[in-house]
């Protein structure tokens, strides 16, 4: 029935691949405590993360905040904030996603949770021996590999083993259909770890001299954002979209498409960070051609997740798993339209070293990254505990506080960085002038740090009720609204 | 299974080719770059820096300098740098072979640090700033690092290392004297120590309009 | 693309179930999934393969025109070196205020400051000092001397007595020393013409033979030359006389053998 040559991974398999609910059940059941680890480990991470941020935001503005001791000084509360989030939430959080449609995926009971138990444990300890390390003094000062020597083989370990796990539960799969999340999810499973080795080995291991370790250093940070976040939050979006309005995903030829034209290009931009920097010249042109290149997959997710979502706009009113989704993907376009203009030499004179930076990091992982994250946990938790959101009204705080957190911080910073870049390159101007333009709009982003924190304490307490099964108890799913029909719930 | 191969493969030879253009290219053609004889001064190109300012750059780097720091100047019509006082000419990579981390920093919440020491030669001027910024530059935001500094009773007389002429909310009561610690003392001799003002092959003096 | 249908309620047999999830509630939110994700078929628009090759050719002019050759020692995107042709950097000689201003810093400052006001008493000004932009007595060729032979002895700078030595710099080259002086006579409000290179040759070929400080009676006795305009008539060749130069014979009395 299934031919083995190359051409039949482009002439898809017709075989319906769909699960009995015992057999999802079952699957759940097998991932219940990896995934509900990982999941928890982020959540308080991410807690952790937004309080850092936000004294960071403030400290910008009111330099005299909390000044008096070395380990809450800026320049270690702000690298400490950018990998608790980084590897304390987002990633953490992305393991415990893709271990969960890894499974469903797969169509396989989890197999080895062990490994994955243990690369939770390791990972957590990692990251906490880093983040006190770096506010120790011990910070590298290597922009996203902050931590120091001591807690890097720590998750070095907790990556392998993941890795490890993506390969052995691919390969034994059940057969049929590859869906795209699979390709993604195994993709970044498989590419972090190199990343992560070749970035410590080369710059902390045995370091490579001057200014090389600025391409290195930003090949890498470049490429956890597009090797690591973005297959997994894709992933997610692609699972997550047709499974809640039961449609199929419009084209298997785009997702061909968007797949590989990221895993090309995507490793390319890394240079686009240092543009004007002391890199010989074509280092930096290849990486400004590839950030254009982006356009390709970016634009090609896009149609792909539009068209699945032509006509069915609606279920946003209901579906929180779906809402929090569709704002991931949508802000991943947009975000990702403004990383390739910002790599333009022309437009990169008036944002580089300014806070517009800033905002459009902030925009591509929280925006895109966490939302969408957000949007799985939702869909998630429920099947691995045995329980509904107790408070509809409690996730309905959740979406509009961090759907307008994000866009005070984004709006404030975009537009900020903007008149900051234009004071850096007028000759008449001063420093002085940069700053008077920037302090407003880092004044919003600081009350943006609020609304945020204010939001993943909810998230929070919603999680905490939801694995000691307290609050009020319920028949079907939370919904923001009520679903129109009967055949609609289906989250 | 028969797709795991292929999968496997082209993820492997996508991600080996931003490697090897990023990553192993520079390693090989610029990882290994020397400094270049100076015949101004029979020294070296980058200059050696001293011991101290070897050891300050582990106190820049511990105290997270880079974060609002760049180290670059860049070319015209690109920025306008140059034209700023930033610079004579364009940091290349070969000013950096001293540097463990390379310091090139990606934001300018406070000014770029290329030429510091250019502009900025005395050091208790340094140890001033460090201790309270906005008593040498009213409208900073950089914060204080007098945690880097110790108040102590003054014995008989000041001590050679004093930092002269502090005022402002910390500055130390009469009879009092602020000294640096030993981190203190590497971070601003690092900080003299960065000028990028020679002419390299790679970046000349920028020619006579 | 139709809708999926959810999948038929199924009965379930409790012992595959691996945990001791409460049944019904499981079976309520798994129960009301649907079918999980598949592919529609759809066909890649026409429109993206367009703008897909439209990029890829700008890319590749891009690249043409923006790598310097692909070269590890061209750090400038702007110049263009094409295979085979193109030296690393081509750019005329540097600006004499860059470079002046560079080794002012490294030899000069410890007496004449970074302001350019000398230090009371012990070092004279350079800034509006008449030494420098020429006045009264002073000539260019005194200048480009004191920087090659040195100064000693008592000195008249604005008004005021320096009584110091300056050190002879002859081991600078003639265009470094040209940058400096230039430098000097263009900062700090000062504002002469440059000195030429050129003419620091004339004067060290004239010079050659003396190796003693100057002292500014000595000086004082060399009628003042100016460097030529740069449009005038190339100046009659270096060993003949020079033009209004100084004539060495004053300074003779003073010349000894190399100390």
């Amino acid at each position: 029935m299934k031919s083995h040559s190359l051409l039949s991974s482009l002439n898809p398999s017709t075989e319906p691949d769909t699960l009995a609910s015992h057999e999802r059940a079952e699957i759940d059941a097998s991932t219940r405590f990896p995934v509900l680890l990982f999941f928890g480990s982020a959540i308080f991470w991410l807690v952790v993360g937004s309080v850092l941020g936000l004294i960071s935001a403030w400290k910008m503005t009111h330099p005299s905040l909390l000044d008096g001791a070395a380990w809450l000084t800026f320049g270690r509360l702000r690298p400490a904030h950018l990998n608790a989030v980084i590897y304390g939430w987002a990633s953490a959080a992305g393991i415990g996603v893709g271990i969960w449609l890894m499974a469903r995926l797969c169509r396989v009971v989890l197999l080895h949770s062990k490994l994955l138990i243990t690369a939770a444990v390791f990972w957590n300890l990692g990251v906490l021996v880093g983040i006190l390390g770096i506010l120790a003094g011990d910070s590298r000062s290597i922009e996203w590999l902050e931590f120091p020597g001591y807690a890097t083989p720590i998750l070095f370990v907790a990556y392998a083993f993941i890795s490890i796990w993506t390969i052995i539960m691919f390969r034994y799969r059940r057969p049929g259909h590859v869906y795209v999340s699979q390709w993604y999810l195994f993709a970044a499973f498989l590419w972090f770890p190199w990343l992560y080795a070749t970035a410590n080995i080369l710059l902390i291991w045995q370091p490579i001299q001057g200014s090389a370790q600025g391409a290195v250093n930003w090949w890498f940070a470049h490429n956890v954002l597009g090797l690591w976040f973005t297959p997994i939050g894709l992933a997610s979006a692609y699972y997550m979209i047709p499974k809640v309005i039961g449609r199929p995903i419009h084209s298997y030829y785009l997702s061909i498409l968007g797949f590989w034209s990221l895993a090309l290009f995507y490793s390319w931009n890394g240079m686009h960070h240092l543009i004007g920097g002391p890199f010989p010249a074509w280092m930096v042109s290849a990486s400004v051609v590839a950030s254009i290149m982006m356009f390709i997959p970016v634009i090609t997710v896009a149609i792909n997740h539009h068209m699945t979502m032509r006509g069915h706009f609606e279920a946003l009113k209901w579906s929180p798993t779906l809402r929090f989704t569709v704002f991931g993907a949508m802000t991943y376009t947009l975000v990702s339209l403004q990383g390739s203009s910002m790599a333009i030499p022309s437009w990169n004179t008036f944002i580089h070293f300014t806070d517009h930076t800033i905002g459009h990091a902030h925009l591509g992982l929280y925006g895109f990254f966490t939302m969408i994250m957000f949007g799985a946990m939702y869909y998630i938790i429920p099947r691995l505990v045995g329980w509904e959101w107790p408070s509809a009204t409690m996730i309905r705080w959740h979406f509009w506080l961090a759907a307008t957190g994000i866009l005070l911080m984004v709006g404030s910073l975009t537009i900020g960085g903007i008149l900051q870049g234009l004071a850096f390159y007028d000759p008449i101007a001063t420093f002085r002038t940069s700053l008077e333009y920037a302090t407003p709009f880092r004044i919003v982003r600081g009350i943006s740090g609020f609304v945020l924190l204010a939001a993943h304490v909810i998230f929070a307490i919603l999680f905490t009720q939801m694995i000691l099964k307290i609050g009020q108890k319920r028949e079907g799913p939370a919904l923001f609204a009520k679903a129109e029909t009967k055949e609609a719930v289906t989250v | 299974m028969n797709k795991l191969p292929l999968i496997f493969l082209g993820v492997f030879l996508t991600f080996a080719s931003s490697w090897i253009g990023l990553v192993a290219y520079p390693y090989l053609s610029l990882g290994k770059m020397q400094p270049l004889p100076d015949e101004e001064t029979g020294g070296y190109l980058p200059p050696a820096q001293s011991g101290l300012a070897v050891a300050g750059q582990k106190a820049y780097a511990a105290n997270g300098c880079v974060y609002c720091h760049s180290q670059q100047v860049r070319l015209a019509p690109l920025s306008t740098d140059i034209a700023k006082g930033l610079g004579p000419r364009q940091t290349v990579a070969r000013d950096y072979i001293r540097e463990q981390p390379a310091f090139l920093g990606t934001m300018r919440t406070g000014p770029d640090l290329s030429n510091i020491g250019v502009r900025q030669p005395d050091a208790n001027w340094h140890h001033k700033h460090l201790y309270e910024p906005k008593t040498v530059t009213d409208w900073s935001v950089m914060p204080s690092f007098r945690y880097l500094y110790k108040m102590q009773k003054i014995q008989g007389q000041p001590s050679d290392d004093a930092v002269k002429g502090l005022s402002g909310p910390h500055a130390p009561a009469p009879g009092y004297e602020v000294v640096p610690t030993e981190e203190a003392k590497a971070l601003v001799a690092y900080l003299i120590s960065l000028k990028r003002n020679f002419p390299l092959p790679e970046s000349p003096e920028p020619p006579a309009k | 693309m139709s809708n999926q249908t959810p999948p038929p309620d199924e009965g379930f047999k409790e012992n595959e179930l691996s945990s001791d999830m409460n049944v019904a509630q499981v079976h309520g939110s798994i129960m009301r999934e649907q079918a999980e994700p598949r592919d529609g078929y759809e066909p890649v628009p026409l429109w993206l393969i367009t703008v897909f090759f439209c990029i890829v050719f700008w890319s590749g002019l891009y690249l043409a025109f923006n790598s310097g050759g692909f070269r590890a020692d061209v750090f400038d995107p702007k110049l263009v070196a094409w295979a085979g042709g193109g030296a690393a950097v081509e750019t005329g000689p540097p600006d004499p205020m860059v470079v002046g201003k560079r080794l002012f810093t490294q030899n000069c400052v410890v007496c004449h400051q970074t302001t350019g006001l000398g230090v009371a008493g012990q070092f004279p000004p350079l800034a509006g000092s008449e030494w420098v932009v020429g006045g009264d007595w002073h000539g260019d060729n005194h200048l480009v001397k004191i920087l090659l032979q040195g100064l000693q002895g008592p000195i008249q700078v604005k008004g005021n007595t320096y009584n110091n030595a300056m050190p002879p710099w002859k081991q600078l080259k003639d265009e470094q020393i040209a940058a400096i002086l230039t430098y000097i006579r263009a900062e700090w409000g000062n504002a002469a013409p440059p000195i030429t290179p050129e003419f620091v040759k004339q004067i060290r070929d004239e010079t050659a033979q003396r190796s003693d400080p100057w002292t500014q009676q000595e000086l004082q006795a060399i009628p003042a030359a100016k460097v030529p305009a740069a449009d005038a008539a190339p100046a009659a060749p270096a060993g003949t006389a020079p033009p209004a130069g100084g004539a060495p014979s004053p300074a003779a009395p003073a010349a000894a053998p190399a100390a």
